[in-house]
């Protein structure tokens, strides 16, 4: 943070090619979670018995600092270096380890900061790669301007060989990097209110910056009842409900522990949404969608054009009342460590909750032609499916197929021709008997797929006939010839 | 293990195109020529179920023989025998199930009696392809070919294959995937 940080951190900036070190307040955002946690712990120990708490005390003490000299080594034996179109990461004191991430490959990079890392200025840089299981390289932490700037290097070196290495995305980037040309936000106006509201989360702007066009701000107010009013919010009043109804016929206020690890988990999940998704900022640039949100631990993201494998649009029962929506995007990459495992499960939400005007915008802004899911599934369907059969359709265009079902959380999924990655189709014993099959398409991403579901045999087939040489058409024309 | 001799004098043909004993057509089948496994792998998954019937029909009536009575225990055990027998019926059409089909652009697989299933892999998709034999497979020279796509849920494999089938399959593969490759 002070002198000490200025020495080790690329202040200079511009040349990233030589060794650097992460910042050496880094073990202690490291540990910071583990730390919360004893602090908790000890805490509670040292209200509920007094006696034989200084042994544990000692113990938790001891462990605190084997995790911060862990935390310190771990930190002196690893650097990074970024050179030739490729990001180098050394680390390891026992197993050495030597990771390297050619900037072509980069899906998306994420700048996430802790609560922790927040206080100290500090931020974590993630790079998002293809492979499904390989993890993607992480800098945790780096002062908050380094790290956003190395990010735009990053993603700038990474649009420079992706030019010529992977043809299929460049050619893409120029359609929303002309958009961004037309109605540019003056640096004064809604762009720079974004980044105000986002509490300094993108530091001090650059050139670079002033260049965005806001596309969809959350609103506060309404994310919170959407979450109320989502699934998370019912299983909160089921659990209030059971603790009241406990309650008044055992007459013991006392059974309501009974209920707390419920109830803490129950927070928990609402708080991790909340928190998440908090101050969701969508804003189109030349590098791609930018993506900033969170309350406490904040997570800046730019989503690179042409790298968006799916789009779904999210419509649980309660919220079209409302005529609210969820719109999220699945990028390829890795299902990523277990600490991150709640935010993994989930698509990333582009629009946490919106109108279907914001809605509509956001998919205009994401895809270049927007079929609607126009053909019902047949009658014969609503034997196999009674529920979901309300919203099942499908529908395609030549560049696109959409897929829609449910009937309490209405899903509707557009997949990009060129990014299907297989076509399945899929008979069951019950489909047979009525005449039916369903065809999938998988993507690569977070096992993402739409589900084109009860057609009659005959038109599975055809589908299944059709849609490999659609996409592979759909792959040549994103291909420069 | 006689189960698995008496399969042994089965026919000898493999690649047959099309249609064979048992092998269900689908009213979209037109125009596409299916390769089948080889017919080793009928025994080969007769070899395995028996492998995994035995001792388990061995242990439970040892168990229940030892514990409960010995009338309980031996019924136990056929109970298991007769479980494997059945589901040893059920092998054969689920063997004579499996298809592929090299095409034009991509690899179309078909398996499944009760869920049936047709997966298209575009050859420009394939990540990469690993060949594996497990030792009941090895023993009766077969291999099992799989090929990855950066989709976690694309399932594109083909269990008992010749071993030089799976080899030549596997370059062909390759080759085809190199030629056809496609940015994600």
């Amino acid at each position: 943070m002070t002198s000490k940080a200025a020495g080790s951190s690329p202040a200079a900036a511009d040349d990233f090619a030589s060794w650097h070190r992460l910042h050496p307040l880094s073990p202690l955002v490291r540990a910071g979670r583990q730390l919360l946690t004893i602090v908790v712990l000890v805490l509670v120990l040292f209200f509920a018995n007094h006696h034989g708490a200084g042994s544990d005390l000692v113990v938790n003490l001891l462990l605190v600092a084997v995790l911060l000299a862990g935390g310190v080594v771990s930190w002196l034996v690893t650097r990074w270096q970024v050179a030739d179109g490729v990001l180098r990461i050394e680390t390891g004191l026992v197993r050495r380890q030597s990771l390297r991430f050619p900037l072509s490959q980069v899906q998306a990079i994420d700048v996430v900061q802790t609560g922790l890392a927040r206080v100290l200025g500090l931020a974590e840089l993630r790079l998002r790669m293809a492979g499904a299981d390989s993890s993607g390289g992480r800098l945790a932490s780096l002062p908050l301007a380094d790290a956003e700037q190395l990010r735009r290097r990053l993603l700038s070196m990474a649009r420079a060989p992706g030019a010529v290495a992977a043809g299929g995305p460049a050619v893409t980037a120029g359609g929303p990097a002309v958009t961004a040309g037309g109605p540019v936000a003056p640096p004064g106006t809604e762009g720079a209110s974004g980044q105000a509201d986002d509490d300094g989360a993108d530091g001090d702007g650059a050139a670079d910056d002033a260049q965005e066009r806001l596309l969809f701000r959350v609103r506060p107010g309404r994310l919170a009842a959407a979450i109320i009013m989502s699934r998370t919010g019912a299983i909160a009043a089921i659990v209030i409900a059971a603790m009241a109804t406990a309650v008044a016929l055992t007459g013991q206020p006392g059974v309501v522990a009974s209920f707390l690890p419920f109830g803490l988990g129950i927070v928990l999940a609402v708080w991790r949404q909340f928190n998440g998704e908090y101050g969701t900022v969508v804003a189109a640039a030349a590098d791609g969608l930018r993506l900033r949100s969170g309350l406490v631990q904040t997570t800046a993201e730019t989503i690179r054009p042409g790298r968006v494998q799916a789009v779904r649009l999210v419509e649980p029962l309660v919220w079209r009342a409302f005529g609210w929506c969820r719109l999220e995007v699945d990028v390829a990459g890795p299902r990523q460590r277990r600490e991150n495992r709640s935010e993994s499960q989930r698509l990333r939400a582009l629009i946490p909750v919106g109108s279907r005007a914001d809605a509509a915008q956001m998919i205009g802004e994401l895809l270049r032609a927007q079929p609607v899911p126009s053909q019902r599934a047949p009658r014969s369907a609503r034997w196999k499916a009674p529920l979901t059969y309300h919203f099942l359709a499908w529908g395609s265009d030549d560049r696109y197929v959409v897929a829609s079902r449910g009937r309490v959380c209405r899903k509707t999924t557009w997949v990009p021709l060129e990014k299907v990655q297989s076509v399945r189709w899929v008979q069951g014993p019950v489909q047979r008997r009525l005449g039916l099959a369903s065809v999938r398409l998988d993507v690569a991403g977070k096992r993402v797929t739409a589900s084109i579901g009860d057609r009659e045999a005959a038109e599975a087939h055809e589908i299944l006939r059709r849609l490999p040489g659609l996409a592979s058409n759909a792959r040549k024309r994103a291909q420069p010839a | 293990m006689s189960r698995g001799e008496r399969a042994g004098d089965a026919t000898p043909a493999s690649r047959t195109p099309s249609a064979g004993h048992g092998f269900p057509e689908e009213p979209g089948d037109a125009g596409i020529r299916w390769q089948r496994p080889s017919p080793r792998l009928l025994r080969a998954r007769r070899i395995q179920a028996a492998l995994v019937t035995g001792p388990a029909a061995l242990a439970a009536g040892l168990a229940v023989g030892l514990t409960v009575s010995l009338a309980l225990g031996l019924g136990a055990g056929l109970l298991l025998v007769a479980a494997g027998l059945l589901s040893e019926r059920l092998l054969a059409r689920r063997v004579a199930a499996w298809g592929y089909a090299e095409r034009n652009d991509d690899l179309m697989v078909r398996r499944g009696v009760l869920i049936r299933r047709q997966s298209v892999v575009p050859y420009g998709r394939m990540q990469f392809i690993d060949v594996t034999a497990g030792p009941v497979e090895r023993s009766l020279g077969l291999a099992t070919l799989r090929m990855h796509t950066a989709a976690a849920a694309s399932d594109a494999r083909i269990p008992g294959l010749d071993r030089a089938e799976a080899a030549k399959l596997r370059d062909q593969l390759a080759a085809l995937g190199e030629a056809q490759a496609a940015g994600l």
